[in-house]
């Protein structure tokens, strides 16, 4: 029964996780807003505003929620609700093979996560935000927009693309297509740096299931770690009859690996309250019942792993603080508008792509970070104009934005708010180049007074012909740096226009 | 676009020269006129009326035919913005076509701005699917490489397949300005059929622009001059840039359309470039004789 209550529970989660996903988009017109789950994620409100020493704000009461369910009910989030735990089962289910266990599992690694848990905490109250590698639900919503979806994409359009190639049927199939874009496709195929790196982050969790069931959650995750402790005197719990045989069925079955050896404890951190021992019990001695019977709520964190941890992270933060950084790149990474000073931002970034999912639907400027902000900017998103413009009747990146990183602004102000500058590359700019004319950038200019005006002028080429040319120039005042210019600038490879974050507007 | 083949050529021909013979009433009854002039309504009457003008839906639009009508949908622009076709006359050019019996009437353009919100934020979407029209977006495997015998330094471009399918093509562009060819019109407008990278074509811009229009000729260009965008053009933004002129300019010959649609913009014909070297080359007049253009007031 509890078994049926919870896969129900699951898939309709991870349901709500998907459309909400798929609702990140332009036209915007969310069921609920679209960073519902990243906001329940209590470890992202909590490192966010330990990192940027800021109360969280009021967004983050499903994360409240959430906490005041664990209190009591245990960890029903982990089991009952957590679209990457879903995942995992499903992927643990349909891909790792069944194994008759003779014996309990090793609890060697059951540690690390409160470890992993440690570090993202001391290295945010110094100002080094790392949950974004390992909070779950930012982590999946990175993989579904930075692999899962783009992929997906490839192959149903490419599926559409034959189609399309078979005369008899291509009405057909166009109107399929078109249909499949008011929804479920985008119009654009997306692509993003940083894809493979991030795919491959996201298999080697699931493959971790070959080790044992749900590795991740067990021994890994720093979510499931806070959510357990704050787990250890839940009032709904696990009890055992005096029907019990201690037939060892679901110490063996025990995704987490729970369950104590004498079958009737089980451990309050680690229980995720799935309810599948009371489901494989022959003999129905097991229930999960309100109330205050014996339960073991073991923290599996000895003070040397604590101070390990501790250390590793400072050592790890004083190292990424004082590497070199790139003054070029400093200036020249262009972050979405809006975006707080680059510390706070960074401080306040979990990295879940949200912002470069919604974005990909509209100009599709923003990608995730390589290099180019250095080791504390990884994955963060930043503009690359080539890719894509900034939208000018667009704020969709401040919506999306679970921790306000990116400040929610009402478009007439993000139309003015610069993100970066223009520069003409003379060496390339067509009419500066070869005196021939061009304009595509002021063609496309969004600003209603054309932030690139032209001057035109009577040259006499290099082999001797006179000509009047539109030679253009950037209106440094007016240019916002959404980087249209840049996007359609006609010159092969380096463009003849480029924006810098010269000049940006990062006010918090 | 029909392409049509020696055969159907001489038979058209003799039908006609019999016809000519036969019935020399018939060419004296031809006496519509191939451009006219509508103001002074609201667009969707003036599109109406122009129609009418011309002829009546019937002299473009046979039943069954399958129709394309070209409107400029480029810019993440509200109507008010005019820097796309008025929602109004697209629907009711589409309108006009389903009553004449058109198999399908379908309405697309290769946008400038991120697709799905210059077809939402322009209002085309919307009133050309009420209308029954198929709106559909681009889709970027569908174009097909066409060579265009007549192009001086477009040898040969990539179109939309569903132009080269449609019996019918209907161009109707909205009139603005543009820095480049001073005047964007129906010969600028039919780049929204093109692929690949179209910003290489700006370079010996009104050369490139009359190769094309060499190789695609509508069957009628219907030049929007309800709200007309005098500078910041293609893009706009700036009500104060935008005149309200209730015009339209309409017509089959596109040379001729332009070349009258520029007067909106306050440009003289002779200082487009685009238009001077499509006369010199052949593909048509830039003023007809005045038999042929009819000027109307309405209301």
């Amino acid at each position: 029964m509890m078994r049926w209550l919870r896969r129900l529970s699951q898939v309709l989660f991870l349901g709500l996780f998907l459309l909400l996903f798929l609702q990140a988009r332009y036209p915007y017109e969310p069921l609920l807003p679209v960073d519902f789950f990243l906001r329940a994620s209590p470890l992202v409100a909590l490192g966010t505003a330990l990192s940027s020493r800021a109360l969280p704000s009021l967004m983050i009461w499903p994360a409240l929620l959430i906490l005041l369910l664990t209190v009591i009910f245990g960890r029903v989030f982990c089991g009952w609700i957590c679209p990457l735990g879903t995942t995992i089962d499903i992927s643990d289910r349909l891909f790792l093979r069944a194994r008759r266990q003779k014996k309990r599992d090793s609890l060697r690694f059951r540690s690390w996560k409160f470890a992993i848990l440690v570090a993202v905490a001391a290295t945010a109250f110094f100002s080094l935000q790392i949950l974004w590698f390992f909070d779950p639900i930012a982590l999946l919503t990175r993989t579904l927009t930075g692999f899962v979806y783009p992929a997906f994409v490839y192959l149903v359009s490419s599926l559409f693309d034959a189609g399309l190639e078979i005369d008899w049927m291509a009405e057909s199939i166009y109107t399929l297509y078109d249909s499949a874009q008011q929804n479920l496709l985008p119009l654009q195929q997306p692509a993003f740096y940083g894809s493979m790196a991030i795919a491959l982050f996201f298999f080697a969790i699931l493959f971790l299931g070959s080790v044992s069931r749900r590795f991740w959650c067990r021994n890994l995750c720093p979510l499931g770690a806070l959510l357990g402790i704050f787990a250890k005197y839940r009032f709904l719990r696990r009890t055992v009859s005096s029907e019990c045989t201690a037939c060892a069925v679901c110490q063996r079955r025990c995704r987490m690996n729970a369950i104590e050896d004498d079958f009737t404890l089980n451990n309050a951190v680690e229980c995720i309250q799935c309810g599948e021992c009371e489901t494989v019990c022959k003999p129905q001695a097991i229930s999960y019942r309100f109330g205050r019977g014996p339960q073991l709520n073991q923290i599996d964190l000895s003070r040397r792993r604590f101070l390990q941890a501790g250390v590793f992270g400072l050592v790890g933060v004083a190292a990424v603080k004082s590497t070199a950084q790139n003054r070029n790149a400093i200036g020249g990474v262009i972050r979405p508008p809006g975006s707080l000073p680059e510390a706070e931002y960074l401080d306040r970034c979990v990295r879940c792509l949200e912002c470069v999912r919604i974005c990909a639907s509209t100009g599709g400027c923003l990608q995730p970070a390589g290099w180019q902000s250095g080791w504390e900017g990884l994955l963060s998103p930043l503009s690359i104009p080539r890719m894509g413009y900034c939208e000018y009747n667009c704020n969709l990146c401040g919506q999306a934005c679970p921790t306000g990183a990116i400040k929610k602004m009402p478009l007439p102000e993000k139309q003015h708010t610069k993100i970066g500058t223009a520069y003409f590359d003379r060496s390339r700019c067509i009419p500066w180049y070869s005196h021939e004319n061009c304009l595509v950038c002021e063609e496309h200019c969004p600003l209603p007074e054309k932030a690139i005006r032209f001057d035109e002028k009577t040259v006499t080429t290099a082999d001797g012909q006179v000509r009047l040319v539109k030679f253009p120039a950037v209106i440094e005042e007016l240019c916002i740096g959404c980087g249209i210019c840049e996007n359609r600038c006609p010159v092969v490879g380096k463009p003849g226009i480029f924006v810098t974050a010269a000049h940006a507007d990062r006010r918090s | 676009m029909q392409r049509i083949n020696r055969r159907d050529f001489i038979k058209t021909g003799l039908t006609a020269a019999a016809g000519a013979l036969l019935l020399p009433g018939a060419i004296a009854a031809d006496s519509r006129p191939d451009l006219v002039v509508v103001s002074n309504g609201e667009p969707a009457e003036l599109v109406r009326q122009a129609v009418e003008a011309l002829g009546g839906i019937g002299r473009f639009v046979r039943p069954g035919q399958t129709v394309l009508i070209k409107p400029n949908i480029g810019w993440d622009r509200v109507p008010e913005q005019a820097a796309n076709t008025n929602p109004d006359a697209v629907a009711q050019m589409v309108r006009m076509c389903v009553e004449a019996g058109a198999k399908t009437v379908r309405v697309l353009d290769r946008t400038c701005n991120q697709a799905r919100r210059c077809y939402q934020r322009s209002g085309i979407e919307e009133a050309a699917k009420k209308a029954g029209a198929q709106v559909r977006h681009i889709i970027e495997s569908r174009f097909q490489e066409i060579d265009i015998p007549a192009g001086e330094l477009v040898k040969s471009w990539p179109v939309y397949r569903d132009v080269l399918e449609s019996e019918v093509i209907i161009n109707m562009p909205i009139a603005k300005h543009h820095s480049i060819s001073g005047v964007t019109l129906g010969f600028k407008n039919f780049l929204g059929v093109l692929g690949s990278d179209r910003g290489a074509l700006h370079r010996d811009f009104a050369t490139k622009i009359v190769d094309i229009n060499s190789a695609l000729r509508p069957t009628l260009t219907i030049v929007d001059g309800y709200r007309v965008l005098l500078r910041n053009g293609p893009t706009g933004g700036n009500l104060q840039d935008v005149a309200v002129k209730k015009t339209v300019v309409a017509g089959t010959e596109p040379v001729a359309v332009d070349a009258r649609a520029a007067g909106l913009l306050e440009v003289d014909w002779r200082d487009v470039d685009y238009l001077r070297i499509a006369e010199q080359r052949g593909l048509g007049k830039c003023l007809l004789e005045p038999a042929r253009v009819k000027t109307i007031q309405l209301g």
